[in-house]
Parts: structure tokens; C-alpha cells; sequence
């Protein structure tokens, strides 16, 4: 009976010790295969961050500053900005709004495209009395005092800016 | 069988007989059989056991192949030169170069597919430039070697399509620079031995060599857009004038930063050849030039700081000669019989000039010179600096006076903006740098002038482009000053009237000086595009006035009609006419 127990006590710990074993195997093999699942995916970074310096510095030379220095003069003609296509700060840009004072200059249009009004898609506003086209200060004119504004639906910036609501001179 | 063909009477013993026999094969037989397969099954087992132990051993002792670390394989073979603002100048780029292996094939055959002629008439459909008889010839002698350098990655895809093994396109570590020839004399080059050779790749060299420090690019001050705008613009003025060279700096004055430097004709640092060898010489800080007229503002600041000139209104001769120990100091024409020191500049008389200079005294502007550096090579970064011709001991009376004017003392184009930079900024001199300066570490520098001097000396530079010989350089809205200097070069026996320097110093916004701005151009001619005309005031000032609303906006400036320096003090000191 002794006998038996010993055997059974050292079979069973043979036994453990296997098992062990193969788990402390088997959890190398999962390292060693995690690990090289890294170095894969840091050679696959490598290689894209390769080729993204590849391909940069292939944009970098086909967008060097001769070529579009080139092709500014072949295709497009830009030129620097002058003073006049300047607004400093929100003050200047609002005083863009401002009515204009009896007797003031005519006022500094910016960003102003000319024949925009008839490519626009949109349709002109047409005097109901005279049938004819208004623009401008015309247009500004007519709208009259406590009636409903309706937002212009103009598209360019000169027509916006004309639409500028006034008050009306003379006797109140 | 056996037992058939046997005798009726012997049949049971022979039949007993053959039985055991035969149960005695069978059993024979089977434990052969038994045997076999046990052999068999242990050689799997082996084996299986062999397979299961050299896994063990892979998976616990093998050591990792030779792994690379990410950092280093990212780490770049040389490191990049980046701008102000991270544009890449200098990259170490894995190019494409076309290899000839006349071994690829193998065997005893012929290296190429196709014959040789067939090949190379190929590849000169791809290089339009190489040659077709010698490429035929090097093919067929079946040396190895390089038939390029450096292709373009397309270029390689129809070779590739060519189907010649024998045709290899390795990737090799090159240095590449992704603008061309901008920016060359800044940059330089790398040679064949690995080593940076005339600009920032030679100062840097031990840098971007270095594992520890390449991984970080070398950010240097220049902007790629205004070194772009410079270099159209020279080119522009260049070709304009027929000039033979031109040379162009732009300076920020509060903290000495260059924000451009060209000097053209360039060279390409991607291919250097006999042609673009030729034109490495650096012109803004190798080459000295006696730049005339732009001396001028500096001789007035000095007289000014020095309290030699109080009063701008004073008017000095202006329409006899100065005869002084022999030589004769005279003006390109006469501009009246006297001149007050804002038309004098306006005019740009050197008479008027000598005159004061003579009252300021050698020493006084000796001092002066030494302090902006004159007398020594350019502070800047780059290995190709040249030293001043300075006139030697104290200053004599006509010495004094020439140098006034910017005659008899011949320094770089960077020695000029410095002392421009110090003249605007409020008078402080500091050493030009092409590193990326950070906010609030520039360098100290040493004061030159008094404030006071400086602001008068903007008033006076705006002047003369507001009324005076840089009207062309005066830019919509920039407010710009400078001051145009159109030099006689020295040749065998004198000053040669034909082969001029004319340059244009100037800097912007004149009411809050920012950027100082250099035209040089070397032996204009009179050409239609410069009405005729070879001096600054023709070719030089344009240039600025063209550099200036392109580079303006970019750096911060922007252009405004309604502000400027206040001139209204000295407006009233100017006659209308040309002078008195």
C-alpha cells in the first residue's frame, strides 16, 4: 500500500512537473511568436515610412520652387497682393458695411470680380415700376423702411456689399 | 498443392505435417510483419522526436535573428537640412542608380537578351542625352559599372520593362536635394568621400554625421519661399542687364538671421560638373567688392553720431571738384552750387559726402568701419568668407574721404546688409547667422550708433527712395528706404567706366525696420529692358522693388498705402529742381 501511495505521490508530481513543462513551453512558443509579430510590424513601418520619405521627397521635387515658379508664369500669371487687397482688422472690414456719408469718396471695393453678376446663375432684381435692372445703390434704395430685410442671395462680394441699407435723407 | 500430388496412404501424416509447417510460416510471416511496423513506428517516433526537440530548441535557446531596431533602421545614413519652417533642403533619399551586371545571366552566354545596340537604343529613348555609340560599346564590352548615377523612379519602371536581367537598378543612399539649385551656395554639397563640402553640409558635417545627433534635421534660418523670390528676381534683374553675376541677401535686422542668400549663376548640387563647379564661388561672402555709393549713409550716420552734422539744412559746395594730395574727388554731374546732406544723399553727391567725412576725421570713422566689421572676414557660419581689402594704419585725408564713398575699401555684400541692419534697427550691430535664431536668443551685438542716429538715418534711406536715385525700388505700400551704389571696378591702371557694381541697399518697413534687402549685380550693361542705363538706380533698384511685395506678406509685412516713416521734418529741406 505504501508502495502504491509512494508511486501514485511521485507519478503525480511527474506529472505536474510536465504539465508545467509544457505550459512554460508553450507560453515561450506564444512569446517568441508575439515577438516576432512585432519585429514583422515594425519592419512593415519601416518600410511605409521609407516609402512615405520616397514618395515627400518626390513631391517636394516636383513642387520645388522653380516648377512653380514656371508654372505660375505659364499657366496662372499670380501676382503679390497689393495694399489695396488688405483689411488689418475687423474694424476696417466692418467699415466696409458702413453707409456712406453725404459727400464721402466713393467707397474701396475688395475682392470685387467684374461680370460676375451676369454668371452667377442668379436672377437680377428687376424694379417692379421700371421694369429695368437695379444694382448697387439703386437696389439699396428700394427697400423700404420697417418692411421685412430679406437676405440678398447674391453670390458675389460686390453685390453684398452694394446692398446696403440707408437711411433715408431728408425730412423724417 | 503439395498435398494433392502426394500418395492416398501418406496424405494425414504429410497433411499434419504441412499444417504445422504452414502455421509456423504464417506466424513467421506475422512477427516480421509485427517487426516492421515497430521499426517503422520507432523511426517516426525518432523523427517526430528530433522535430519536437529542435522546436524545443529553436523556441527556448535559438537567438533572435539579427534584429534591427526601429530607431536605427529609421535613422537617416546622413541627417536633413530643413528651413525655417521644415522644408526639406538636404535628405538622405535612397535613389535609384543604374547598374550594369554582365554576369546576371550566368552561364557562358551573352549578358544581355537583346544585342547590345538594341539596348542601348532603348535607353537613349529613356536618356534622351547619353549617348548611343558609347552606351552600345559599354554594353558590349561586358565590364561592370554604372551607366547612371541617379534615375528617377519611373525612369526605372521602363528599364524594368525592358526585361534585361543584366540591367540592375540598386537603391543607394544618396544625398539628395529636393529644390535644385536653390539655395546651393547655402547648402553645398556632399562628395563621393561622404564628406560636405562648401556650405552648411561641410560646417554641419561632424552633426549630421554623428548617430546621436542626425535623427534631428539642422534647421537653418532661411525661408524657402524668400530665397525662391530672391533668386527669380536676381535671375530677372540678371538676364535684364546682361549682368555677368548677381548677388542677393535678405536680413533680418533684430536678430541677424538670413533669410535668403544667392548668388547666381548657381550650381545644381545634385550633379556637380566642370559647368557648376565653375560657379561655386560664393559671391555674398567671398568675393569683395568696393560698393560706392551705399558707403554713403554709413560715412552720414557716423558724421552724425558723432555730432559732426547737427543740422540737416547746412549746405556744403557742391560744384568744385575736391582736389585733396593729388586726387580729384568730383560728382557724375553737377547738381547745383550747394547741397544740404538729404539732397546730397538724394542725389547721391560725393563731393558733399567727402566733405563731411574729411570734417568727421579719419579716426572717428575708422571706429565706426571697425565696428561693423569692416575690417574683418564676414561673421557668418559658411567655411568661404573673404577678407576686406581695409586700408592699413590711420586713415589719411583722401582715404577718409574715398572710403566715405565707398571707394578704396572693398568688402562682401554680407559686410553691407550687417552694417544696414545696424543702421535701421536702432544701432545695434549683430553677426549675421544662417541657424534658426529662437525668440529672445539673439545674439547681444555691439552698439554702433544711437538710437537717435538710427531713426534719422530712416528717415533720410526713405527719402531717397521716395524722391531720390532707388525710386524704382519703392514698393506700393512697403516703405521702403535705400540707398543705390553704382561702383567702378578697379582694373590695371584705375577704375575701368565700363565694368561697373551696382548694388541697391535697402530695408522695409522703413517705420518699423524688419528685413534688410541686397541687390548686387556684377557688370551690368545698358540694355532696352534698363533704358540704356548700367547704374543701380536701373537695374539693382528694380530688383528690390520687385523682391519686396513678394517676399513682404510672407515674412509679416504687410503692404499699407495709409502708414510711414514721418519724413515731414526733412521735407522741406528738399529742393525741387536738382539741387541748387
Amino acid at each position: 500500500m505504501n508502495l502504491t501511495q509512494d508511486r501514485l505521490r511521485s507519478v503525480g508530481w511527474a506529472v505536474c512537473l510536465t504539465v508545467c513543462a509544457a505550459f512554460v513551453l508553450a507560453l515561450t512558443f506564444r512569446v517568441n511568436a508575439v515577438k516576432s509579430q512585432v519585429r514583422l510590424a515594425e519592419r512593415q513601418i519601416v518600410t511605409l515610412r521609407q516609402e512615405r520619405l520616397f514618395l515627400e521627397t518626390e513631391f517636394e521635387t516636383r513642387a520645388n520652387q522653380q516648377q512653380l515658379k514656371t508654372l505660375n508664369d505659364v499657366e496662372f500669371g499670380y501676382q503679390a497682393p497689393t495694399s489695396g487687397q488688405y483689411l488689418e482688422n475687423e474694424r476696417q472690414l466692418a467699415a466696409l458695411g458702413k453707409p456712406r456719408g453725404a459727400g464721402a469718396p466713393a467707397p474701396i471695393r475688395v475682392a470685387s470680380v467684374a461680370g460676375l453678376e451676369e454668371d452667377s446663375g442668379f436672377p437680377a432684381m428687376v424694379s417692379p415700376l421700371t421694369g429695368k435692372v437695379l444694382i448697387g445703390e439703386a437696389a439699396a434704395a428700394e427697400v423700404p423702411r420697417g418692411s421685412a430685410r430679406v437676405p440678398a442671395n447674391s453670390s458675389d462680394l460686390r453685390d453684398r456689399l452694394s446692398r446696403v441699407e440707408r437711411r433715408e435723407q431728408g425730412p423724417e | 498443392m503439395i498435398a494433392l500430388t502426394a500418395s492416398p496412404s501418406a496424405i494425414s501424416t504429410v497433411i499434419s505435417a504441412g499444417r504445422t509447417e504452414l502455421a509456423s510460416v504464417r506466424q513467421r510471416l506475422l512477427l516480421t510483419a509485427k517487426w516492421r511496423v515497430l521499426w517503422v513506428a520507432c523511426a517516426f517516433v525518432l523523427v517526430a522526436l528530433a522535430a519536437l526537440l529542435r522546436i524545443g530548441l529553436l523556441g527556448l535557446f535559438e537567438q533572435a535573428p539579427i534584429r534591427q531596431d526601429m530607431a536605427a533602421a529609421l535613422l537617416p545614413v546622413r541627417g536633413d537640412i530643413v528651413d525655417r519652417n521644415g522644408v526639406p533642403l538636404a535628405r538622405a533619399f535612397p535613389a535609384y542608380a543604374l547598374w550594369y551586371n554582365p554576369a546576371a545571366l550566368g552561364g557562358d552566354g551573352p549578358p544581355l537578351v537583346h544585342p547590345a545596340s538594341e539596348v542601348a537604343a532603348a535607353l537613349v529613348r529613356i536618356f534622351p542625352e547619353e549617348n548611343q555609340a558609347e552606351l552600345t560599346a559599354r554594353l558590349a564590352s561586358a565590364r561592370p559599372g554604372y551607366l547612371r548615377r541617379r534615375i528617377l523612379p519611373e525612369d526605372a519602371n521602363r528599364i524594368h520593362a525592358l526585361g534585361e536581367p543584366a540591367l540592375e537598378f540598386p537603391r543607394e543612399n544618396e544625398r539628395f536635394y529636393p529644390q535644385g539649385s536653390m539655395a546651393s551656395h547655402i547648402l553645398g554639397f556632399v562628395g563621393a568621400d561622404g564628406m560636405g563640402h562648401v556650405g552648411m553640409e561641410q560646417v554641419f558635417n561632424q552633426r549630421l554625421t554623428d548617430p546621436s545627433t542626425r535623427g534631428t534635421p539642422a534647421m537653418l534660418s532661411i525661408d524657402t519661399r524668400v530665397q525662391g523670390a530672391l533668386e527669380d528676381e536676381l535671375g530677372r534683374g540678371m538676364l535684364e542687364s546682361n549682368a555677368k553675376g548677381a548677388a542677393g541677401i535678405i536680413l533680418d535686422v533684430d536678430t541677424g538671421e538670413v533669410l535668403a542668400l544667392a548668388s547666381l549663376p548657381s550650381f545644381n548640387p545634385n550633379l556637380i560638373d566642370t559647368a557648376g563647379s565653375a560657379n561655386i564661388f560664393n559671391r555674398v561672402t567671398n568675393q569683395v567688392y568696393e560698393l560706392g555709393s551705399s558707403f554713403k549713409p554709413i560715412a552720414i550716420a557716423a558724421a552724425i553720431d558723432a555730432g559732426v552734422v547737427t543740422d540737416m539744412g547746412k549746405r556744403y559746395q557742391s560744384n568744385r571738384p575736391l582736389n585733396v594730395s593729388g586726387f580729384e574727388i568730383h560728382d557724375s554731374h553737377s547738381f547745383g552750387a550747394s547741397l544740404n546732406v538729404p539732397e546730397a544723399l538724394i542725389h547721391s553727391s560725393n563731393i558733399v559726402t567727402a566733405q563731411i567725412a574729411d570734417q568727421l576725421g579719419g579716426a572717428r570713422l575708422n571706429a565706426t568701419m571697425r565696428a561693423l566689421g569692416m575690417n574683418e572676414r564676414p561673421y557668418i557660419e559658411l567655411p568661404a568668407k573673404g577678407f576686406p581689402l581695409w586700408p592699413k594704419g590711420d586713415w589719411s585725408r583722401i582715404t577718409t574721404m574715398t572710403v566715405s564713398y565707398g571707394h578704396g575699401i572693398a568688402v562682401t555684400p554680407l559686410h553691407l546688409a550687417s552694417a544696414y541692419a545696424a543702421m535701421v534697427n536702432g544701432g545695434i550691430w549683430r553677426p549675421a547667422t544662417l541657424e534658426k535664431v529662437k525668440p529672445g536668443h539673439a545674439a547681444a551685438g555691439r552698439r554702433v550708433w544711437k538710437a537717435s542716429t538710427s531713426a534719422r538715418m530712416r528717415q533720410l534711406l526713405r527719402l531717397i527712395v521716395d524722391l531720390g536715385t532707388g525710386r524704382k525700388a519703392n514698393a506700393p505700400g512697403f516703405r521702403v528706404g535705400g540707398k543705390t551704389g553704382s561702383a567702378e571696378k578697379p582694373g590695371a591702371g584705375g577704375y575701368r567706366k565700363s565694368s561697373l557694381v551696382a548694388t541697391f541697399a535697402a530695408a522695409f518697413p522703413m517705420d518699423h525696420p524688419r528685413y534688410v534687402v541686397i541687390a548686387m549685380l556684377d557688370e551690368p550693361q545698358g540694355t532696352a529692358a534698363t533704358s540704356g542705363q548700367r547704374t543701380a538706380a536701373w537695374n539693382a533698384a528694380p530688383v528690390v522693388g520687385r523682391v519686396v511685395p513678394r517676399i513682404g506678406p510672407l515674412l509679416g509685412v504687410m503692404p499699407d498705402d495709409t502708414r510711414d516713416v514721418d519724413i515731414s521734418d526733412l521735407a522741406p529741406l528738399i529742393g525741387s529742381g536738382d539741387g541748387e
